[in-house]
């Protein structure tokens, strides 16, 4: 039942989180988000008055920029912006500020593997840090097939070179609730086990795809506390001047 | 890690909260009219959290997420710092911090009529209070009081401006009067405004004063209260010297 990862962890286990906010000194909100040697700074500035052509001038706009370590933005790039784009999209509520744009930028420090996954959760953290008016947060995670059949989670850059296909997935984090148990259910299933994107590379059978899918929720619950975590620390840090 | 976070907490005030938890359940709560403030959002008969603070309770029925950003959401009744921008015949429009930019009547001072508008050049500061906030629309600022009087608002001259998170200045005008402010006001003589989006305005005899009162009041934005009255000392101490 063993998988041999690199770095000698077991299947489900994730490499070591690190987040910290409002870390820099222009932007209205800022975070950077680590998994292991993946290294994300993202960055927020906003709402700012108008839209852009062509979007809807009733709901608050977003962009994303993507900057890549080294080079020039690729296809790659383009596709992960407008990725995140639609992601942070689902989980703001867009009807507070109508008329505005939000600009959401992304570093890469480090790339080892599961690259957007950890740029998703860092952008989760900065707009959180800006303020920007959320239903939820996103948690993602990076599910991966390797060729034996097992699935693995938060694969680095050699296990992603190695696996035969890979699911990025994104959840809606586990909230506390004053309603009763249960009641906080959509189409008889809890608000958390929705899913807010799926990206898929690879070929994968359909019963894979969902033992990533229940894999990948499994993790999301501890991505979730330590987003609570890193909350709580930073609020009780500034309310010890209250 | 824990992963208790699921079990239904009977009340989440006074404690942190992260977008998407719902904080208050209007169900078992009919006979009673809750006023909700920033950060909070109503679906069905849950209401849940926008934002990430603290949740906070005041008697008898507001509820609002207490947090500090480096962005200003104007709100109707708060006092701002706002800088000119531009001058039209019949607005004046003001930079807040806000999303937008504020439109300050011509009109909107103590007796103010076509004949006597003031010149405000562009980059002036004024202390204004908010108006309107509708959406869709830019907010609206005053420098009257609810009752047509002055009652300080208007443009500061001279003195020094500097940017704070909207937490900070919140703290700073809040009563009883912050220890920073008593420990300075003690030995030090100047003039402040603060406006509830993060700006504040210090004056004061010789800029000596103004740049010791600037730095210890941004040193004290995570300071306790006896921690900034130490803080106060110290340099004070040193300037003394």
């Amino acid at each position: 039942m063993e998988v041999d990862r690199e770095d000698g962890r077991t299947p489900n286990q994730l490499r070591p989180l690190a987040c910290s906010r409002n870390i820099l000194h222009r932007p209205h909100g800022s975070a950077s988000w680590s998994q292991g040697d993946t290294k994300v700074l993202a960055a927020v500035y906003g709402p700012k008055a108008g839209t852009k052509k062509n979007e809807n001038a009733e709901k608050a706009c977003f962009e994303v920029i993507w900057k890549p370590k080294t080079g020039q933005i690729g296809k790659v790039e383009k596709e992960y912006e407008m990725i995140l784009k639609r992601t942070i999209q689902s989980i703001c509520v867009l009807t507070v500020n109508p008329n505005t744009t939000t600009s959401v930028i992304i570093q890469v420090v480090h790339d080892d593997g599961s690259l957007l996954p950890c740029a998703i959760n860092a952008a989760c953290a900065a707009l959180v840090d800006a303020g920007i008016p959320m239903k939820h947060l996103a948690v993602a995670i990076c599910c991966c097939l390797a060729d034996n059949g097992y699935v693995v989670l938060d694969p680095n850059k050699l296990e992603e070179k190695k696996m035969t296909a890979l699911a990025y997935l994104v959840f809606p984090n586990t909230t506390l609730s004053v309603l009763p148990e249960g009641s906080s259910v959509a189409e008889g299933e809890p608000v958390e086990h929705g899913i807010i994107t799926s990206v898929t590379h690879g070929v994968m059978s359909v019963d894979d795809y969902f033992l990533c899918v229940e894999n990948g929720r499994a993790a999301t619950a501890s991505l979730s506390a330590f987003f609570r975590k890193n909350f709580q620390q930073s609020q009780r840090d500034s309310s010890k001047a209250g | 890690m824990s992963t208790e976070v699921s079990t239904s907490p009977t009340s989440l005030i006074g404690q942190t909260v992260v977008p998407g938890d719902v904080v208050l359940d209007l169900s078992n709560m009919t006979n009673q009219t809750i006023k909700l403030g920033s950060g909070l959002r109503q679906d069905n008969d849950a209401i849940s959290a926008m934002r990430a603070g603290k949740f906070r309770f005041s008697k008898p029925n507001k509820y609002w997420v207490e947090s500090s950003h480096k962005r200003y959401i104007p709100r109707p009744e708060d006092t701002v710092l706002g800088i000119v921008v531009d001058s039209k015949s019949d607005n004046f429009w003001v930079d807040i911090k806000g999303p937008q930019l504020a439109l300050l009547p011509v009109l909107a001072f103590e007796g103010g009529t076509r004949r006597n508008i003031p010149k405000f050049e562009v980059g002036t500061l004024l202390y204004v209070r908010v108006v309107k906030t509708n959406t869709g629309m830019n907010p609206e600022v005053s420098c009257t009081d609810a009752s047509g009087k002055a009652a300080g608002f208007g443009p500061l001259k001279d003195g020094f401006m500097f940017e704070t998170s909207t937490g900070l200045s919140r703290m700073l005008l809040s009563s009883p009067t912050c220890p920073v402010l008593e420990a300075l006001g003690k030995k030090l003589s100047f003039e402040t405004a603060f406006g509830l989006n993060g700006r504040v305005w210090v004056h004061a005899a010789s800029p000596r004063v103004v740049i010791i009162v600037a730095n210890a009041l941004m040193n004290s934005e995570t300071l306790s209260g006896t921690q900034q009255r130490i803080m106060v000392e110290k340099l004070l101490e040193k300037i003394s010297e």
